[in-house]
């Protein structure tokens, strides 16, 4: 294979991953940001994603409204979580939430796994990105494409959101200094659930679109979690580009590691992440650490 | 206090007088992973270090024993004994990357350390058997001529003996000097440093120790089980642990050995009526966080101030 | 030879100079105090001294010797022992084991992972001493955490003065403190400072509790050195009425 094709295609894979994992770490670093919050259940709402995902394209034969279907319910656990648990911990100290989030993993996965059982489930590409396209003479899937122009499209969408809406700028205002948040009368209670439930439907919402690549199986929680620990580490907690440009890092280093040495792509990422730690402990964009 | 230890220590020691093989068994395993809670309770516990990937320790120790038994003639204690040791001397590595990091992106890294172990242990064919894992570990005799830890009995009492000499030495580091920096650490890391301690150096040398522990449970599991595979590194296993240690009362060594016994009894009693006992494992955890913190160990002494 | 010596100390922030050139010796017995209206560099100052942030220039000596590049612990094991403008102690330990733990870091047992019990019994005795000359002996026993906030900010001077430290520098000692918590502070600290026998460096805006303590003054203004002379001196120049007063009102 000549290298121009190559390239552009490897990079073009590259960003289709970036964009499931931009929507693994988006979250989890909106929650950090805004709740001071780690959210260990995070892996496993993008898997719930994917099975609701699943369902809904089994149901309604429409992916596109599985799209819609599954971060509404994984948003809505999410934020019903935040409401009856969560609430209850403020006063305590973040190893406390780890736990619970921790907990709340351990028992999401199991009624995944006796409602949707141990199979893995594939979720058909929609057929409108069914097809592949030639690049240079090489085939290309075109649903890929479709993954990293959504991931384009959400990133300016959050970044807008939180640019221009009351809401955004409240987020940006309470990651900043939420004391000042509260003296201002803003009610940080209806906003913390709020951001819980977001945060927990981005995942949700990276589950389904990744479904039709990786199938909807009980393996991909896990790996999610740490992938978007990653993410948000090197990237700085609560750092909305931060997420982002760790996410592209990380897609590369993935897609590329996966062609050279495929034994050592998995290491790589972490080496990625030391070699970031080494120079920033806070990360890319945080403060320190 | 330390009388009632050696009563029940005692007891655990006549127990296989009285109690049947496979409850000898069930207590074995109960022995050793109260061993490898306590281990994990000397870094969260005292030293507020909350790791994700303590499975780490206790994979590096199974593999490590078993790896030795297959392919050399060491005696088991020597070959339990250099798996600990192994397990130990990586955690110093692992240590000296994850302080970099404090908090929760700590217990990030030593989670994305114990599943860079899982992934080598998957893809290691010639040292770790990949997804078939180490099978046929055996319970090697000696030294001299000893043949007793090949009996259930016998290797019921070694880690019985393996615990109760943990215990002790784990009691012993955390009444002494470095268990009082330990705990300013836990309560104030800040403080510490500008009071002159180098507190990284302390951090990195009790996971190394609390490493060295939990490889030892590893290294007397494999054996006992007869295999090692990569359940042992998983991160579900990591989480188990940290269970085990909150659901005991974390800081009291004590409570997370009752901790790895009550979760071995929840599973072994749900587990009869249900196979989802996870879900309830789950909920039951969820119940410690929320509403008593302070575990088992800490409702026990409340319980016996009250009385 | 002073006992520290800060030559050309130099912070900047971006644009923001926050020490400019700042030059002074304290002298082994001296209580000298650093003051100036908010924002005048007084905490990037104490920070450059204890190391928390490295100098853009200029260096500070300790017995003569530098303390460029050393990390804070380290700084802290040659002989300062800091306070914090925010308190910070171990609020689950008692106040006696705060000053234990604070004592343990000079002696050479600190490390000891079995017994040290006479790690313990030294570092008590220093700790015990330090809580008696300020008055908190009978809190000892007592949660740091529970205290009050007057009786926290004596246990961390407390704590400080457990580890015998050649120089004492403690960051505005009173603050938060309501008038009548400040007046009994200020008491005890006289008290302590009155035997001369301790080195302090002192960051304060409370005029009063410098006047009250200080025997030297270093007036700082917008990060540089505009008075360094006596309490008596220092209340009479017209610059400093200027630029403090002007700060302030």
């Amino acid at each position: 294979m000549d290298l121009l094709p190559f390239l552009v295609t490897q990079c073009l894979n590259a960003f289709s991953q970036a964009a499931l994992l931009f929507f693994l770490g988006v979250g989890l670093t909106l929650i950090f940001g805004i709740m001071r919050i780690v959210n260990f259940a995070h892996g496993t709402f993008y898997m719930l994603g994917a099975f609701v995902g699943y369902t809904t394209v089994r149901i309604t034969g429409s992916f596109w409204l599985a799209l819609v279907v599954a971060p509404l319910v994984a948003g809505s656990i999410g934020a019903a979580f935040e409401l009856g648990l969560l609430r209850r911990l403020y006063r305590r100290d973040a190893s406390a939430f780890l736990m619970v989030t921790f907990g709340l993993t351990l028992v999401l996965e199991e009624v995944i796994r006796l409602t949707w059982g141990v199979q893995a489930l594939q979720v058909e590409v929609p057929d409108l990105f069914a097809g592949i396209v030639f690049l240079f003479d090489e085939p290309f899937p075109v649903y890929r494409l479709f993954l990293a122009g959504a991931g384009v499209v959400v990133a300016i969408a959050i970044w807008q959101f939180l640019e221009r809406t009351r809401l955004g700028l409240l987020i940006r205002a309470t990651s900043q200094n939420s004391e000042m948040v509260h003296a201002l009368g803003v009610d940080v209670n209806m906003v913390r659930s709020g951001i819980f439930g977001i945060g927990c439907g981005l995942a949700a919402l990276g589950g389904v679109l990744a479904a039709p690549l990786v199938t909807a199986s009980l393996g991909m929680a896990a790996n999610a979690i740490i992938d978007a620990f990653v993410i948000v580490i090197i990237g700085g907690m609560g750092s909305f580009l931060g997420s982002l440009i760790a996410a592209v890092l990380v897609a590369f280093v993935q897609v590329f590691g996966n062609y050279y040495f495929p034994d050592f792509a998995l290491a790589a990422m972490y080496l990625l992440m030391l070699l970031v730690l080494v120079i920033r402990p806070g990360g890319l964009l945080g403060k320190e650490a | 206090m330390p009388l009632l230890l050696l009563v029940v220590a005692a007891l655990l020691a006549a127990a296989p007088l009285v109690l049947p093989v496979f409850v000898l068994t069930l207590l074995t395993e109960a022995l050793i992973l109260g061993l490898f809670a306590m281990s994990l309770d000397l870094m969260v516990g005292y030293t507020r270090l909350i790791s994700f990937g303590h499975a780490a320790a206790y994979g590096l120790g199974a593999y490590g024993a078993g790896y030795i038994l297959l392919h050399s003639a060491t005696p088991l204690p020597l070959a339990i004994l250099a798996a600990s040791l192994f397990a130990g001397v990586v955690a110093v590595g692992v240590a000296w990357v994850c302080t970099m990091a404090t908090g929760v992106s700590f217990s990030m890294l030593t989670l994305a350390f114990a599943q860079l172990l899982f992934a080598i242990a998957f893809k290691w064919t010639s040292v770790t058997g990949a997804s078939d894992g180490l099978a046929g570990i055996p319970r090697r005799a000696g030294p001299f001529g000893l043949t007793v830890f090949e009996t259930k009995v016998g290797y019921y009492e070694l880690a019985l003996f393996c615990l109760g000499v943990a215990y002790v030495f784990c009691r012993a580091l955390v009444n002494a000097p470095f268990g009082a920096v330990l705990r300013g650490i836990r309560e104030n890391e800040a403080k510490m440093l500008s009071l002159g301690y180098n507190t990284r150096l302390y951090k990195i040398a009790v996971v190394a120790i609390s490493f060295a522990l939990g490889g030892l449970a590893g290294a007397l599991y494999s054996p006992f089980a007869g295999f090692a595979n990569t359940d042992l590194v998983y991160w579900l296993f990591s989480g188990q642990v940290l269970i085990m240690v909150i659901v005991g009362g974390q800081g009291t060594l004590l409570g997370p050995i009752l901790g790895a016994a009550f979760f071995m009894l929840v599973q072994q009693v749900l587990s009869k009526w249900t196979e989802s006992w996870a879900l309830f494992f789950g909920l039951i955890f969820i119940g410690f966080v929320m509403f008593a913190p302070e575990g088992i160990w800490g409702l026990l002494s409340r319980w016996r101030v009250r009385a | 030879m002073a006992l520290l010596e800060l030559h050309g100390l130099t912070k900047r922030y971006g644009g923001l100079l926050a020490v400019n050139d700042v030059s002074f010796n304290v002298e082994s017995g001296e209580v000298r105090a650093v003051i100036g209206p908010n924002g005048a560099g007084k905490t990037s100052l104490f920070h450059l001294i204890t190391g928390v942030v490295p100098p853009t220039a200029g260096e500070v000596r300790f017995e003569g010797r530098s303390l460029s590049g050393l990390s804070p612990y380290r700084i802290c094991q040659t002989g300062l022992s800091r306070t914090f403008q925010l308190t910070s102690l171990f609020p689950e330990m008692t106040a006696r084991e705060n000053c234990r733990t604070a004592a343990q870091a000079r002696l050479a047992g600190r490390w000891r992972p079995w017994g040290g019990r006479s790690v313990f019994a030294e570092a008590s005795r220093r700790g015990d001493a330090a809580l008696e000359r300020l008055g908190l002996t009978e809190m000892a026993s007592r949660p740091a955490g529970l205290l009050s906030h007057g009786d926290q900010r004596l246990l961390e001077v407390a704590m400080a003065l457990s580890q015998q430290p050649r120089v004492l520098l403690l960051d505005e000692p009173t603050q938060g403190l309501s008038v009548e918590e400040t007046a009994t502070a200020v008491e005890t600290l006289a008290g302590l400072l009155a035997d001369g026998s301790l080195t302090v460096l002192l960051v304060e805006h409370d005029m009063e509790v410098v006047f009250r303590l200080a025997k030297r003054i270093t007036v700082l203004h917008r990060g540089a050195v505009i008075a360094d002379d006596t309490p008596e001196a220092v209340k009479a120049n017209q610059s400093v009425q200027d630029a403090y007063l002007g700060g302030y009102h």
